[in-house]
């Protein structure tokens, strides 16, 4: 799976939005959506909503969470716990990135929440990193982490998957009864 | 204790605040950590004026109209009361300031700060400071004793000094806090205060306690402490006349203290709990003021300071004397009152109370369209003789006896001012949806077109108008050299008008964007001296009041058209399509109470006026707020408490209030902002404005959604419910009628939608009231009833028992059917008419036809025959009988209430004859109100438990009842129908499920005489082979009649019971037979439960 993927994912997650167009309910397999109304918010999937923004047809109402005072306690909280926090949406990442790449003018104060968002990332993938290390190290079968989001595990996986796959090689050729195969 | 908590406000932000009050009491001060001071008016101030001092602002003090402030670029500043303007630094530190004091007399400020030191600098020269050193942390508190030769100082190092001013040494120190390294940590901010007047006392907040020390000895003295109190003292101030102290803890607990006595008299907890962090007490000593960490302001209102409850009638004797004098004192008096006050103390600061509701009342007169405090001077006029009068008689209703001590007319009596009900302010003219003109960025309307906001700040004076719809046009940017303050948006043209200057006359501006000549504006100059007032647009016209009580009407493009003169100044106005709403002052309001008049003129093609200037209902004490049109073209008005009131043009013009939106604000100080109302879907636009009454510009704010909501009785419980649903239901439904009477296309599928859920409550309201046997409510719902669904009513009233209650319907049901008919013989063609003559015709043979029956003892052969001649007697041509299909359901409904006047007769004459007749009915009855279940009470089943254990029942029963119905109905021409034509098609119809009126045709001829006829049709035809079917019947009918009274009993015995299945399974359908057989089972044992045991009783014997 690669990033894209997860942002297609993401893109299924619903936001409101205030149209500037009227227009009767819509129809699609994956739902109805609407009907819009000029100036009044209605919500529809991100991928709408950044196509209809593309259009200028609407303005974006930021999800509650995309607020710098939320994010930084929920930064705080992040680099205050070990484990990882709750998140508000479980793809925060995707969709900070797609609604501020696009619509950043309809979101107070946009510069400020890339910065905290990339900083809870950061943090968050730090603390990944580090439990990564300690798994391998410690030489651990299993672990459990809560809380993570696709695109945290998706970062992962591969670097961590092939990693242990090739230690498991070099170990296995380490015992004396495997190696005389060679 | 007659102290009050009002509720909370929002104030600031989140963090420390801190409160005083102006020298005569007029304001509270706050500070927050938002670096902003402010003024309010009130607690209900929707406008607080807001001074920006800094980042954050630690503490606040205000004395002879200084206002000194710490703030966080470690100044200790000064600005001008109430002004707000900055004058000068008194003070630096190296670090901020956390308490700064003023003072008995306001000559000096202290400033404690974290850099340890405590400065002392005079006012009016801030370069004599005196500096005091000693403390070894953070200093929390300063206080400058009365006579201002000592300064208290706590801080975090634990101790608690007391400094000379004059040597700067210190005099007594106290370790009696808790150490803290700073500020931040520091379990309690610890107040001090000295005792006013005396300065005997000092006043310390220690862990739990308050302790008092005595100036002369520095010894302590006493502690006052309360069971309440769990946590920290925070804050402690003293009354103004120093005989109570009033402490604010961590925890939110508010307490004050008679200290000589030490009793405690008063316990109030923050409604939050959260820390109290700044407390002030009014001048006067009623009322107390205090802050919180979150930045919530709140009043303790009353503080009525008399010891608890000692000598309570002793007391209020001597308090009337007090008080009496008090008022002459408030009359003659004007700046040495609060000297008096002080100096009275005892006595008089019980008396207080009545004398200082002055805020709120202000406040509920005050119009927030503009800056309250500078208008409505007559109340918070300096002059104290209006004051005291106004005040009084605004004050003491409301008090209502909350305690005992004021007598509300004794020393009126003696007053010589004007004491009847106070003029109030009128309200001044704005533009719906625009808020306050002095703002520098404004909304200047926002309504469902789109929102025009205006500019007006240093850089710039400019007008942005933008559309919700894109597609109306795009959006617009001017410059406003005009100065226009008010405007208004429709789909054609944006209108804009500014107010005359010395030099410029009144100007009106339109920008006619839909215009389609290359000049898309027009101005208009209004003669000198006249201004406009208010504007609005309709369709192709734009009006204008203006300030010489006049409105202008123009077309869309610039004509002038009509003027007309109003009865008084216009508040505001509004247009849709040709209506303009107008709504001016009729006259003056009292006591709050705005006194306004609406008027509604029809424009257009069809001129005339439909509202006459009647007065515009509002709530007390509140004015006009928003007015507009909905969507569809409804007046609509909200006033300030937020009620929305809709025009009911189907009773008389009257207003309906449909919402209340202050009951979904969270706080008392929210509002909402109306933008829209929309009557389908039910829709209330309107913006969710925290603290305050409009929306700022930036950041934008979110439209929020608001349903409607009738203010009926009762409606937690189901009734309650649905009525409010039906009649908000009516009362929304009422634009179709409007609409198309005013030659608008309508959504008449929206209408037949509403139409139907009227119905459906109604019905359910029915099956409710039924429930709880209220049988005579039943029938007044009935009434509101269409009579279609009348019917299932009466199928519903049967079928639960109540013969009463059907009977009852079915003459309702009759009455509603002849009205509807004759409405319908006004409209509909002459065939129809001979169509429904006939109807009634035969209702009259169908009650012959039952009292013949009553002599004819149980001869349902014979009734059947007659019923044949009947249908024979009453035929018509053929054409006929394809017409009467095509006649609508509502007339056999018609036919089918028949059988109820004949059922209720039969009933009623006691003679056996009659019974049959009305087992048959019953039977009927029941079996019909199975059929509407499928089709409009699936609901009400669910609803109704009743209908439950009856239904397998009527299933077995339907059929077989359905034919004795037909049978005692007589003949209707459906039988006639059916005689023929279902007894050779009959399976076919028989099988199909829905209940169609066809389906009851095909099943109505199992008659003993249909059984038969079915037997000898064909000997019939083999005997005279040219017979038509008609003649057939008649054939047979003759036939019939000579058989044997023994043979035609048992036709019928077998038509009942079907008990030649072999033929029956030729001709019919096997479900049918198994119902008829079933049937038989199933009356007998329900037909106890019926209303007369003795039919039952007979179906036994004749069986």
């Amino acid at each position: 799976m690669d990033p894209a993927e997860v942002e297609f994912l993401a893109e299924k997650e619903m936001v409101k939005i205030i149209p500037n167009f009227s227009l009767d309910k819509i129809y699609l397999i994956g739902g109805d959506l609407g009907p819009f109304n000029p100036g009044l918010p209605v919500e529809v999937p991100v991928w709408l909503a950044l196509n209809l923004k593309q259009r200028q047809k609407c303005r974006i109402v930021p999800p509650e969470w995309m607020d710098t005072d939320k994010l930084e306690e929920i930064r705080e909280q992040e680099r205050k716990l070990d484990t990882f926090t709750p998140i508000p949406s479980l793809y925060y990442m995707e969709l900070t990135k797609l609604l501020l790449n696009h619509s950043a003018d309809n979101i107070p104060k946009a510069d400020e929440i890339r910065t905290l968002v990339k900083d809870i990332w950061d943090t968050r993938v730090a603390k990944l990193r580090l439990s990564a290390d300690s798994f391998i190290s410690q030489q651990e079968a299993h672990a459990q982490l809560d809380n993570l989001t696709l695109m945290e595990i998706n970062t992962t996986r591969s670097f961590l998957l092939d990693s242990l796959n090739y230690m498991y090689k070099l170990r296995s050729n380490l015992q004396p009864g495997r190696s005389q195969d060679y | 204790m007659p102290c009050e908590r009002k509720p909370m406000r929002y104030g600031h932000s989140e963090g420390h605040t801190d409160v005083c009050f102006d020298d005569e009491g007029k304001c509270i001060v706050t500070c927050g950590s938002d670096g902003d001071v402010r003024i309010w008016e009130s607690l209900d101030d929707d406008d607080p004026k807001s001074i920006n001092v800094g980042e954050k602002v630690y503490s606040v003090a205000l004395k002879n109209g200084k206002l000194v402030t710490a703030v966080s670029n470690n100044t200790v500043q000064i600005h001008t009361f109430p002004e707000g303007d900055p004058d000068g630094i008194l003070t630096r530190f190296t670090t901020n300031a956390n308490h700064v004091t003023f003072n008995s007399s306001g000559s000096r400020v202290a400033a404690g700060s974290s850099d340890f030191i405590v400065k002392i600098v005079e006012v009016v020269d801030s370069s004599q400071q005196k500096t005091l050193r000693g403390h070894d942390a953070p200093i929390l508190s300063v206080a400058l004793d009365p006579s201002d030769e000592f300064l208290a100082s706590s801080s975090c190092d634990g101790s608690v000094t007391v400094w000379s001013i004059e040597s700067q040494t210190q005099v007594a120190q106290w370790k009696i806090l808790q150490k803290s390294s700073d500020v931040s940590n520091a379990k309690s901010l610890c107040r001090l205060a000295w005792q006013p007047h005396s300065g005997k006392l000092l006043a310390v907040p220690v862990d739990l306690t308050v302790q008092l020390y005595d100036k002369n000895t520095w010894t302590h003295v006493s502690t006052l402490s309360d069971d309440l109190i769990t946590q920290v003292v925070n804050v402690v101030v003293w009354s103004p006349c120093g005989k109570f102290l009033a402490a604010g803890t961590v925890g939110g607990n508010l307490l004050i203290w008679d200290v000589e006595a030490k009793l405690c008299i008063e316990r109030q907890k923050h409604e939050k709990g959260f820390t109290v962090c700044g407390m002030a007490w009014h001048p006067s000593g009623v009322r107390i003021a205090y802050t919180d960490t979150e930045g919530c302001l709140g009043l303790l209102e009353g503080v009525s300071s008399s010891s608890p409850s000692s000598s309570s009638t002793v007391q209020s004797t001597k308090a009337t004397a007090a008080k009496e004098k008090n008022d002459y004192d408030d009359l003659f008096d004007e700046d040495d009152d609060r000297m008096l006050d002080e100096g009275m103390s005892d006595s008089r600061s019980p008396v207080k109370k009545p004398v200082m509701e002055e805020d709120d009342d202000d406040d509920d007169l005050m119009p927030a369209t503009g800056r309250p405090r500078n208008r409505g001077s007559f109340l918070d006029d300096d002059d104290n003789s209006q004051d005291a009068g106004s005040v009084k008689l605004d004050g003491v209703p409301e008090e209502d006896g909350s305690s005992a001590i004021l007598p509300a007319v004794g020393p009126a009596v003696s007053r010589p001012v004007y004491e009847g009900p106070m003029p109030t302010q009128p309200q001044r003219a704005f533009q719906p949806g625009s808020t306050p003109v002095h703002l520098m960025h404004r909304f200047m309307v926002w309504n469902s077109v789109g929102i025009v906001r205006g500019y007006n700040d240093d850089q710039d004076n400019a007008i942005d108008v933008e559309f919700h719809d894109t597609a109306v046009h795009h959006a617009m940017h001017l410059t406003n050299t005009l100065g226009h303050t008010m405007a208004d948006l429709s789909q054609e043209a944006v209108l804009l008008a500014c107010e005359g200057t010395d030099e410029l006359a009144s100007k009106i501006q339109c920008l006619h964007f839909s215009c389609w000549d290359t000049h898309k504006d027009w101005i208009v100059d209004l003669p000198k001296g006249e201004d406009v007032r208010a504007l609005c647009l309709g369709q192709g016209w734009a009006a204008v009041a203006t300030s010489a009580l006049m409105v202008r009407l123009f077309s869309i493009g610039g004509v002038q058209k009509e003027i007309f003169s109003l009865p008084g100044a216009a508040v505001c106005m509004a247009g849709h399509g040709e209506q303009l709403l107008i709504v001016y002052h009729r006259g003056t309001g009292f006591d709050g109470d705005q006194a306004l008049g609406v008027q509604l003129l029809q424009l257009g093609s069809k001129r005339r006026q439909v509202i006459h200037g009647e007065p515009l209902p509002l709530s007390r004490k509140s004015y006009l707020a928003w007015l507009g049109f909905t969507a569809e073209g409804t007046p609509c008005c909200i006033d300030s408490e937020g009620v929305v009131r809709m025009l009911n043009r189907t009773l008389g013009n009257t207003w309906t209030p449909v919402c209340n939106t202050r009951d979904s604000c969270k706080s008392r100080s929210d509002h909402y902002w109306v933008v829209g109302v929309h009557e389908n879907p039910q829709q209330l636009r309107c913006i969710p404005c925290k603290g305050s009454r409009f929306p700022p510009t930036l950041p934008r704010p979110a439209v929020a959604v608001l349903p409607f909501n009738l203010p009926y009785c009762q409606t937690t419980t189901e009734k309650g419910q649905m009525e409010e649903q039906y009649w908000r239901s009516m009362l929304f439904h009422n634009h179709f009628g409007f609409l198309s009477s005013s030659g608008y296309e309508i959504d008449s599928e929206g209408q037949s939608q509403a139409e139907k859920e009227q119905q459906e409550l109604l019905m359910k309201m029915f099956a409710l009231s039924c429930k709880l046997e209220r049988e005579f409510r039943c029938v007044e719902l009935a009434e509101m009833m269409t009579h279609s669904v009348v019917t299932l009513a009466i199928r519903y009233a049967s079928r639960s028992r109540r013969m009463a209650l059907a009977q009852r319907l079915s003459e309702l049901a009759l009455e509603k059917a002849n009205q509807f008919q004759e409405e319908e013989l006004e409209e509909e063609e002459p065939t129809y008419q001979r169509g429904s003559r006939q109807m009634s015709s035969r209702q009259a043979q169908v009650e012959n036809g039952c009292e013949e029956e009553e002599e004819e003892e149980e001869d349902y052969p014979q009734e059947e025959q007659m019923d044949a001649e009947e249908s024979t007697e009453t035929r018509m041509p053929s054409k006929y009988a394809s017409l009467l299909k095509c006649i609508k359901i509502t007339v056999f409904k018609e036919g089918r209430v028949n059988p109820f006047k004949v059922s209720g007769a039969g009933k009623s004459s006691s003679s056996p004859a009659g019974q049959p007749r009305t087992t048959n009915v019953l039977d009927s009855m029941t079996v019909s109100s199975r059929k509407p279940t499928p089709l409009g009470g699936t609901s009400k089943q669910g609803k109704a438990p009743v209908l439950k254990p009856l239904a397998p029942k009527p299933k077995s029963k339907t059929q077989a009842t359905l034919l004795q119905m037909s049978a005692s109905k007589g003949s209707s021409k459906k039988l006639e129908n059916s005689q023929t034509e279902a007894e050779k098609v009959k399976p076919a119809p028989a099988a199909t499920p829905p209940a169609s009126v066809e389906n009851v045709e095909n099943r109505k001829p199992k008659t003993g005489f249909q059984l038969w006829l079915e037997e000898n049709r064909k000997s019939i035809l083999t005997d005279n082979p040219d017979f038509k079917e008609m003649d057939v019947i008649k054939e047979g009918m003759g036939r019939f009649r000579t058989l044997s009274a023994e043979e035609r009993l048992n036709w019928t015995e077998k038509a009942k019971g079907d008990s030649d299945p072999k033929k029956r399974k030729r001709e019919d359908e096997e479900q049918l037979n198994e119902q008829m057989e079933s049937d038989e089972g199933s009356a007998k044992k329900k037909k106890p439960l019926d209303t007369s045991a003795k039919l039952s009783a007979f179906a036994f014997n004749k069986e």
